[in-house]
């Protein structure tokens, strides 16, 4: 630019340099108003531009906002529907995990024990295996010697929601002197297992003896 | 003329404009004031009232941590109960849609109530009572599981609410009952809960939010959440199924000479810790009311009592260690034996006979443990007995102290000296004796007992309990001399039948007379310690019965013993080695076979 500029004149510098250079283009008065006439439509239509501009940001922002208000309200029903979920996934959890660990304690799986017709162990006999030698003499085990019943059984968990048994119909028939929780849980669970005599009075499914082939339940078949 | 005009006009509404806008400004002043009134000074204190409608304050409880076993299985945890309340003013009939038809229903409070004792298992008549009145709050139930007070709730019933609340549940029961204690209304009572209070219980949080008019939280307003510090887990040494098997052996015992309680406590003597504590009868810790005072706390640490024949091993110890005795040693021992003026005599009327040091501790005899121990000087015997942990309390972070009552050789009347040398004279509690057997056990070193394993952290991390080494109190060679002298008792001694088949056995047997309210004796303690396998001593077995009813001669506690020690070498493992008894001779010359 300032090549171009050299030869015409010698340069003026600062804010005079443009109105002098600026009549030596065209005759002085009718060229003075027509660029300034020519200028207003054009920032008329600029403005308007803006305006539109401005209305349509202002509308955008207002509906970002109307939506992002709307998103966040619904989106806060929807944590207090998934913490009702979550409380009511961490009820049933834990609801199950008491169950787990009622049946887990010691007392319930000494009687569940017992309904299957186990015994307390006897003696058992271990074999050496490095030189086969039998250390201890085994016995066989008792059939009367069921666990004692002396710890409670703890108590159900949710207490009267589950159906308790009803114990004192199954006493009023038994025979007398019969006391403790051990008792009754032979008079309520009907013995299996070892004791087939006592099995073949109950109520239970009962088996000939090729059936149990000499064991306490049927062997699988394909029939 | 027309500017004149013009210029007129304009002045007038100049002056109008002024008037208006002079109005404006006074009324946009008051009303700038009032704002400022309302807003900035605030006398009514509307802001902050309107934040505290809005504000809601929930308090975030920390977890009480739970109990474990040594095997990590839940003995004590909290779990979430409701508490049905009512608010009587708002409760009247109602309307609800009907789940089949989909149409509105009229119910009355009659029928609300009806369904609510269906729910609750309870009677109307009952639930009646607790739901009509003019009170705001009424309990109608406690401690309901979620699924009843959701069930409770549904009926519809206006006024009808459930509050959270934390509970306490004990799924194994009583198991360890006295160990793990039991919460009271404002807190823990006892044992570990009461013990450990700090540990488990944790530190409450708190969360602090604005609510709109609907109840839902104003998203953008104030939140704060301050989160809990959940409590620790407790895990203790106790192992749940051999606690309850033990106290169903020592309950079948107790039960059979119907005695004033009894106790079976299992250690591992390598390392103190205490696997089972059973008690003859234990409370239920969720409902503690039920049993007798005096079984709810741990008896091995509350009773304290003679321990009888069972202190003679320290007698023998020390000798061993002070080097006045060799478990051979030769002595006659007569059924009487005179004394400083004192006479000592054994239970039975024996023949004189020529035994051994280990056939006088073997057949229990009083006379020639006198004989043994008179060697050792009071202060030396006095010194020993309390390097093992007699005469003072012991403590297992239980809250309670086991006590042991000692007095100085200064204090001992003119029999003490000698009682003392076969378990009378002092007390001891279940735990004092299993220290002392401990000791003697263990290579001679004493390891402190232990019930509490480790603390967890709710994120899982452990803190072990940190132990103190042992201390040496015998050497290794006494210590070994005294196993062979425990197996004597089980091989031809007083405690025959503790024998398990396959292991070698040993232990001691006692019965002491227990001294009754009104001084004197007027009852006895048996009992029996006892140790397996004796070719690398693991566990150590105590059972004692305060005040059998019946002849002393028929107490036999050691077949309990041999049931307890039987399940625990089985349980943990611990194979039958079927090596050959190693006891000494119990008596001189070639006949063993000596009448009792």
């Amino acid at each position: 630019m300032s090549a171009e500029a050299q030869p015409l004149a010698p340069a003026p510098r600062g804010p005079l340099a443009r109105s002098r250079v600026l009549p030596e283009g065209d005759d002085a008065g009718s060229a003075r108003t027509s660029p300034m006439l020519r200028a207003l439509p054009k920032l008329r239509q600029r403005q308007k531009g803006l305006i539109g501009g401005i209305i349509a940001l202002l509308a955008l922002a207002l509906t970002v906002v109307l939506a992002v208000n709307i998103h966040m309200a619904n989106s806060q029903y929807t944590v207090v529907e998934l913490q009702n979920q979550h409380l009511a996934l961490v009820q049933s959890n834990q609801a199950l995990t008491e169950e787990v660990q009622h049946l887990q304690s010691p007392q319930s799986l000494s009687n569940a024990a017992v309904g299957l017709g186990m015994v307390m162990p006897a003696e058992a006999a271990a074999l050496e295996l490095s030189d086969g030698e039998v250390v201890g003499t085994a016995e066989a085990a008792d059939s009367g010697d069921r666990p004692s019943s002396f710890v409670a059984a703890p108590a159900v968990p949710g207490g009267d929601a589950a159906a308790p048994l009803n114990v004192s119909e199954s006493v009023t028939g038994a025979p007398s002197g019969i006391l403790g929780a051990g008792a009754l849980n032979t008079l309520i669970e009907t013995p299996s297992g070892q004791n087939g005599q006592e099995t073949s009075a109950g109520t239970q499914d009962q088996f000939s003896p090729t059936e149990l082939n000499g064991g306490t339940i049927p062997a699988p078949s394909f029939d | 003329m027309a500017a004149a005009q013009k210029q007129r006009a304009e002045r007038v509404l100049s002056f109008r404009m002024r008037i208006g806008l002079t109005l404006i400004l006074v009324m946009l002043l008051l009303l700038g004031g009032r704002l400022f009134h309302v807003q900035g000074l605030d006398p009514a204190g509307n802001a902050e009232a309107a934040v505290s409608e809005r504000l809601r304050s929930v308090p975030l409880p920390a977890h009480r941590g739970d109990i474990l076993d040594s095997q990590g299985r839940v003995l004590a945890t909290s779990v979430n109960r409701y508490d049905l309340v009512v608010d009587q003013a708002v409760v009247e009939d109602f309307e609800r849609s009907d789940e089949a038809t989909g149409l509105r229903e009229e119910v009355t409070v009659r029928t609300g109530i009806a369904e609510l004792a269906e729910v609750l298992d309870r009677s109307t008549e009952e639930l009646t009572e607790s739901i009509v009145g003019e009170s705001r709050y009424s309990v109608v139930a406690r401690s309901l599981t979620p699924e009843q007070s959701e069930q409770a709730v549904d009926i519809g019933l206006p006024g009808l609410y459930a509050e959270p609340v934390s509970q306490r549940s004990y799924p194994s029961g009583a198991v360890a009952g006295s160990i793990i204690g039991f919460m009271g209304a404002d807190g823990p009572l006892e044992g570990i809960e009461a013990a450990q209070d700090e540990a488990l219980s944790g530190v409450d949080g708190e969360r602090i939010y604005e609510v709109g008019g609907d109840g839902v939280r104003i998203p953008v307003a104030t939140y704060e959440e301050l989160p809990a510090e959940d409590g620790q887990d407790v895990r203790l040494t106790i192992d749940q199924d051999l606690q309850w098997f033990a106290q169903e052996s020592i309950a079948k015992k107790s039960n059979q000479y119907n005695a004033a309680w009894g106790n079976a406590t299992v250690l591992d003597l390598t390392t103190g810790e205490i696997l089972a504590m059973a008690d003859s009868e234990t409370v239920d810790p969720a409902e503690p009311g039920e049993t007798e005072e005096l079984f709810r706390r741990p008896l091995a640490l509350t009773q304290d009592f003679e321990p009888g024949s069972t202190g003679k091993a320290i007698t023998f110890a020390m000798a061993l260690e002070e080097g006045t005795l060799n478990p051979t040693d030769g002595f006659t021992v007569d059924n009487r034996y005179e004394v400083d003026g004192q006479t000592i005599s054994d239970a039975t009327r024996h023949p004189t006979l020529d035994m051994t040091a280990a056939g006088i501790f073997a057949r229990s005899y009083n006379t020639g443990t006198v004989m043994i121990g008179g060697e050792i000087p009071e202060e030396t015997r006095y010194d020993y007995m309390r390097r093992v942990g007699l005469g003072e309390p012991l403590d297992i972070g239980l809250g309670t102290e086991a006590n042991s009552v000692l007095r100085p050789p200064e204090e001992w009347d003119a029999r003490q000296h000698l009682t003392t040398q076969f378990g009378q004279g002092y007390t001891t509690s279940v735990l004092h004796s299993l220290q002392a057997f401990q000791t003697m056990t263990n290579g001679g070193v004493d390891v402190p007992l232990r019930l509490i394993d480790a603390y967890v952290d709710a994120d899982g991390t452990e803190h072990p309990v940190e132990t103190e080494p042992g201390e040496r109190v015998f050497s290794e060679e006494t210590s070994e001399e005294m196993l062979r002298m425990f197996e004597g008792v089980v091989d031809y001694g007083t405690g025959s039948e503790a024998a398990v088949s396959g292991y070698r056995v040993g232990g001691k047997s006692g019965i002491a007379e227990a001294a009754g309210a009104g001084g004197g004796f007027d009852g006895h303690t048996q009992s029996f310690i006892g140790m397996a396998p004796l070719d690398d001593p693991q566990y150590l077995v105590s059972v004692t019965v305060h005040r059998p009813q019946g002849y002393w001669r028929d107490w036999e506690v050691t077949d309990t013993f041999r049931e307890i020690m039987s399940y625990v070498l089985s349980s943990y493992d611990e194979a039958p080695s079927g090596a050959k008894s190693e006891a000494y001779d119990g008596f001189e010359g070639e006949n063993q076979d000596q009448p009792w």
